[in-house]
């Protein structure tokens, strides 16, 4: 429940990639399926202007809940890391002086992973002040606002509203499905066009009784000392308003029926 | 006095049949954006030509220039935070900086790449000489170069970082005074419309080889062509902590957009000949936030009578009017150069975007707008 003095955020994270990344390191960086909190509070504190090495400590204390609109597929990218200038690459290891040493090596092959073509909604609790303040930040970013990676910046409309005096469950349940036109008319045809007004969407939230655990909450976000701690979730499901889209308007002239069967669904591209 | 200036770069550029990004297989990458498959250049990728093309623009200079003006930042740096009065802190910054001249075992003449400090790295030296600055002041010149010879200083100083470092940023997670936040975020380039995959079979005969018939090798590459959208957006204000030098910095951007837009990743070069130009470049200096248009081709563009690359053109000058229409934002200052057609697409062009210029004229306009923003933050 939302105290008196809270307000919850909304956020729509969509981009043609994101990456929310888990256990991943070193050559393989993998995204976890949904949003996380230490990716969801580096976009929070980058708005805010917050340098690495500063307290984190009231963005943390909000409360995250993620509602997965477009859940998005896997993208495995192969990039390769390499000077520019051709020569080797440095060792993470120092020597007495405090000077790195050549790897030995000119080019590592990492491969990264990234969710295409997902959208996802996050609702953050906490604080009103801290909670305006956000909202303000992020209409004017400090730094320039990434969805988990540098090369994934936010695509459409980023800051969705604030709400007061609702829970969390209910803002999830308020906010209308985020999703793309396809995705819509996708979930439309499987469900033999019979529209209903809301449409099931899986939700994640934060909360100290949930059943389930997530190890994503950072305790800096400092080069350094990068340590994360766990957070209990509950998962569970939302009923948003689906605004399905108009089906079949410019396509077939009065033809109420070209909707149900679309020969050229597949050729829709 | 706004605090942050953001300068978004929009492209849009056909390239040929290519494959100028391809992954572990020698596929072209893609992506699925829009529920569509498209091609797909990553941002590493560009990223890579855009450095090496920048380096290769950035002006050298020689040693005794580069060491005057860290000089004369340093110096007023230690005249602020360390109370020596402005006679006393360039004499203490020439003194402190002299040994990297020796040090680095080079002539007065030979040109290098200029290096820069950021303000943080400024205000860390400083710090460090904070406790002893009067007491260096007050000695003589033999006195205070025998000192500043000893003192560990010296291996700060060697960290000074050349311009594509600003821009670029680079993160060493052991050694304080060297990360350097980057400046630019630049996105995965994606193809405004669907794009399948491509295969070409190829064969390799020898000539020579009159006994046996047939070929020495062959294989399949694969390649596809595409109308890409590019995106990059500089942070003016981020770049200017990272030179400490408005100049430089007003430079620095102006070179960065010339670059991105004109070069291009080198894979398959010599097969395909892929290097085109762009045939739209938006620059939008917003004050605000950047703001990036991908989403006007999440419903992928088909081409038709038009063309792609029309059609693509179109669809950004609809996007950009309706951010600035619907969040009631507009960026303060914005430059296009595209090709001015005829009849009615041209003109939606013209409304969205304003009259064409020349990339020079474009370079020049927001080079003038980013130096004066930077003067009225140096004056504030």
């Amino acid at each position: 429940m939302t105290g008196s003095d809270e307000a919850v955020l909304a956020l729509r994270l969509a981009a043609p990639l994101q990456s929310w990344g888990g256990e991943g390191r070193f050559n393989r960086r993998d995204t976890r399926p949904q949003p996380t909190k230490s990716g969801v509070t580096g976009l929070l504190a980058a708005a805010a202007g917050r340098a690495r090495e500063q307290d984190i400590t009231d963005l943390l204390a909000m409360r995250l809940a993620v509602r997965a609109d477009q859940p998005g597929t896997l993208l495995r990218d192969y990039h390769t890391v390499s000077d520019y200038r051709d020569v080797p690459l440095l060792s993470t290891k120092v020597n007495a002086k405090g000077q790195q040493q050549p790897a030995g090596k000119s080019t590592h092959v990492t491969e990264r992973f990234y969710l295409q073509d997902a959208v996802f909604v996050a609702a953050i609790t906490g604080p009103l002040e801290t909670i305006d303040m956000l909202a303000q930040a992020l209409k004017n970013p400090a730094f320039p606002l990434a969805l988990g990676r540098r090369s994934c910046p936010p695509s459409g409309r980023l800051l969705l509203d604030t709400y007061r005096g609702m829970t969390v469950d209910q803002v999830l349940d308020t906010i209308p499905w985020q999703a793309a036109e396809h995705t819509k008319l996708r979930r439309l045809r499987q469900d033999g066009m019979s529209a209903t007004a809301t449409v099931s969407l899986p939700i994640t939230v934060e909360d100290p009784a949930g059943t389930d655990q997530l190890t994503d909450v950072p305790s800096s976000f400092s080069l350094r000392a990068r340590v994360f701690a766990a957070r209990r979730v509950r998962h569970g499901w939302a009923n948003p308003p689906a605004q399905w889209p108009r089906t079949g308007d410019a396509d077939a002239p009065g033809s109420g029926t070209a909707a149900i069967h679309d020969p050229f669904a597949l050729l829709d591209r | 006095m706004p605090k942050r200036l953001y300068v978004d770069v929009h492209v849009l550029q056909t390239v040929p049949p290519s494959n100028i990004n391809r992954d572990d297989n020698g596929t072209p990458k893609h992506a699925l954006y829009g529920g569509v498959r498209r091609s797909r250049v990553s941002s590493q990728a560009w990223k890579r030509a855009t450095r090496l093309a920048f380096t290769d623009s950035v002006a050298k200079q020689d040693l005794a220039t580069r060491t005057k003006r860290i000089s004369a930042l340093l110096a007023k740096t230690l005249a602020d935070k360390t109370g020596l009065d402005e006679q006393q802190a360039a004499r203490l910054s020439t003194a402190l900086l002299a040994p990297l001249g020796i040090k680095s075992g080079k002539k007065a003449d030979d040109t290098a790449y200029l290096l820069f400090f950021g303000r943080k790295q400024l205000d860390a030296i400083a710090a460090l000489v904070a406790r002893q600055a009067t007491d260096l002041a007050a000695l003589s010149d033999a006195e205070l170069k025998k000192h500043c010879d000893r003192l560990p200083i010296i291996d700060t100083l060697n960290t000074g970082h050349p311009v594509d470092v600003a821009l670029f940023g680079r993160m060493v997670a052991d050694i304080k005074g060297l990360n350097v936040d980057a400046a630019v975020q630049v996105a995965h380039a994606l193809s405004t419309h669907g794009v399948e995959t491509e295969f070409d079979y190829y064969t390799a005969v020898d000539d020579e080889n009159v006994e046996d018939s047939g070929a020495g090798m062959i294989g399949t590459i694969e390649f596809n062509s595409a109308t890409l959208y590019r995106y990059a957006t500089v942070s003016v204000h981020q770049l200017s902590e990272n030179l400490a030098d408005s100049e430089a910095t007003a430079d620095a951007v102006r070179t960065f957009i010339d670059t991105f837009v004109r070069c291009m990743p080198g894979g398959y070069g010599n097969s395909f000949a892929p290097r085109t130009l762009p045939h739209l470049v938006l620059v939008a200096l917003r004050e605000d936030q950047p703001v990036n248009l991908v989403s006007a081709y999440e419903k992928a563009v088909r081409g038709g009578a038009s063309g792609i690359a029309d059609e693509s053109a179109a669809r950004l000058a609809a996007e950009f009017k309706g951010v600035i229409e619907t969040w009631g934002t507009a960026p303060a200052a914005h430059f296009a150069t595209y090709y001015p057609g005829e009849g009615d697409e041209a003109k939606t062009l013209v409304d969205a975007f304003g009259r064409p210029v020349t990339l020079p004229q474009l370079l020049d306009g927001t080079h003038k707008k980013v130096a004066a923003w930077l003067a009225i933050g140096a004056n504030a």
